[in-house]
């Protein structure tokens, strides 16, 4: 399974993030995207360019999502290309957070 | 044992005006209201004080800064917010000895030249706010503070504020919010409430048992307060024991006194007899020490060169038998929920950390997520708008290094070897 992280601490949530994570889950099922599962993680320690997602296992991390990034992030789990603008977290964190769900965490 | 602030012992009941005048009290005031703010701040640094909330910093130096601040009014604010989980010497010093107490908010007042003090107290500490507020009326008929105190031309107001009861309304800064009728979150900094405090004023912010040295020191005078004590730490502190011992209570000790004292000649040891597993000097944010640190002086480097600190002096025990994995998810669930929120890298680390001891517990996760406390706790090391992000670190890296076993078995069967 495929596991598409939706942060939902209270900062990100002020952010827009809980509607964020309902569309996503809608858009992947519509896409027929069966291996695929959104939920909600408590917090990646990146508030500040929230609301993010990460991808895992691909370790794809995209911050400041709207709504409208959406589909092509959607489009990205179906096998099309990164979405490269929304690829700004700081590397160092990045591998913090890898590090951590590599360990089995969720 | 003869002590500063408890010259007899404990006191059991309330001391008023008189009795505290019959001793001594508010000579110190007498004394020095007409001496130079200088002299007392030279007094109480050549007495070495230092805040006795946990940081323990220099407390003349904190009046030396604050009255130096260009910027005017200045205020003192007594931080008697007391949140650490079993501290209750502040509680003590305010039920039982208000006047002490008072009299070094006025001479610290007096120091900084502070128009204003308030008296930041835990809101569920209602016995010690009536009998602070009893006491401050009482002083204040007797011409202690109020307008022109003891005919010197200084002038002093004084006003209670209660203190919100979670974990970091006791920071600082997190005061100074609530003093302005916010909700106690912590401020980044610098600038430091010495220079930028209280409506953004030069504030000095002192534990109540930091003030409650001023007049002794002041009476008995450098000399004879670092009678008390070592030469780095003089003085005495005041220590919280819990249940874990045979006679819970507080207990005002020399620095330098070792902690096997503590616990055993004046705790009774651990209850039912017991044996010691762990230690933590300054619960819950200190690392453990083993048993056989037992000999360590109380006093901050000393617990330092062990391995651990001496905070505010809650001193805890943990016990054979007590899984210290059990231990430490409770402490790192406490900090998660006492975290305020307010910085992303506490929020993340205090969760983290949370879950990853959570997993232990349940023996999910192989031996890689031991790997991780480290990272995590390395990755936000100095971040944070207060210390609260750095206070989970030292008990869980200290359990990893002292009772590998007990994690191992947990990961290994998901039960507590201690049961």
């Amino acid at each position: 399974m495929r596991i598409c992280l939706v942060c939902q601490n209270i900062d990100c949530k002020s952010r827009g993030s809980e509607q964020l994570m309902r569309e996503f889950q809608k858009r992947v099922a519509a896409r027929g995207l069966t291996d695929v599962e959104v939920k909600p993680y408590m917090c990646f320690g990146a508030c500040q360019e929230g609301p993010n997602i990460v991808l895992y296992p691909e370790k794809n991390w995209y911050a400041k999502v709207k709504v409208e990034d959406l589909d092509e992030i959607t489009d990205h789990l179906a096998g099309g290309p990164h979405v490269q603008r929304l690829d700004t977290i700081d590397s160092s964190l990045k591998e913090l957070i890898y590090q951590l769900l590599d360990t089995g965490i969720l | 044992m003869e002590g500063i602030l408890f010259p007899h012992g404990v006191p059991e009941g309330r001391e008023g005006l008189r009795e505290y005048r019959a001793r001594g009290g508010y000579e110190a005031l007498a004394r020095f209201i007409t001496s130079s703010p200088e002299k007392i701040i030279q007094q109480i640094t050549d007495a070495g004080l230092r805040g006795r909330g946990g940081a323990g910093f220099p407390t003349g130096k904190k009046w030396f800064f604050t009255r130096d601040a260009p910027d005017q009014p200045r205020y003192l604010v007594m931080n008697g917010g007391e949140d650490e989980p079993g501290s209750k010497k502040d509680r003590v010093l305010m039920e039982n000895l208000p006047h002490l107490v008072i009299e070094g908010v006025i001479l610290g007042a007096y120091a900084i030249g502070a128009v204003k003090a308030y008296l930041y107290i835990n809101a569920n500490y209602q016995a010690a706010t009536k009998s602070i507020t009893d006491a401050l009326a009482e002083a204040k008929s007797a011409g202690y503070w109020g307008l022109n105190i003891l005919g010197s031309g200084f002038d002093l107001d004084i006003e209670l504020v209660a203190a919100p009861h979670n974990y970091v309304a006791g920071e600082d800064t997190a005061a100074l919010e609530v003093i302005e009728g916010r909700t106690p979150l912590p401020r980044q900094k610098p600038p430091f409430p010495v220079t930028v405090g209280l409506f953004g004023k030069p504030t000095s912010v002192n534990n109540v048992e930091t003030l409650a040295n001023v007049a002794p020191i002041l009476l008995r005078g450098p000399d004879g307060y670092r009678k008390f004590g070592t030469p780095d730490s003089p003085g005495t502190m005041i220590f919280s024991l819990n249940d874990d011992v045979n006679y819970p209570g507080v207990y005002e000790l020399p620095f330098g006194t070792p902690l096997r004292h503590l616990i055993e000649s004046c705790g009774g040891g651990m209850k039912d007899g017991k044996k010691i597993k762990a230690i933590m000097p300054a619960a819950p944010s200190s690392a453990y020490l083993s048993p056989d640190k037992l000999d360590t002086p109380l006093e901050p480097n000393a617990m330092r060169e062990a391995g651990s600190s001496l905070g505010c002096g809650v001193v805890r025990l943990v016990g054979e038998r007590t899984c210290i994995v059990e231990e430490v998810l409770r402490i790192a669930e406490f900090f998660t929920v006492e975290s305020c929120g307010q910085c992303p890298a506490c929020r993340m680390e205090t969760n983290t950390l949370s879950m990853l001891i959570k997993k232990v517990q349940q023996g999910q996760g192989g031996r890689p997520i031991l790997e991780q406390f480290g990272k995590v706790l390395a990755f936000n090391k100095g971040k944070g708008f207060c210390n609260l992000i750095a206070m989970p670190g030292p008990p869980i890296e200290s359990a990893l290094n002292l009772f590998p076993d007990d994690f191992a078995a947990h990961l290994a069967t998901g039960k507590c070897p201690a049961n």
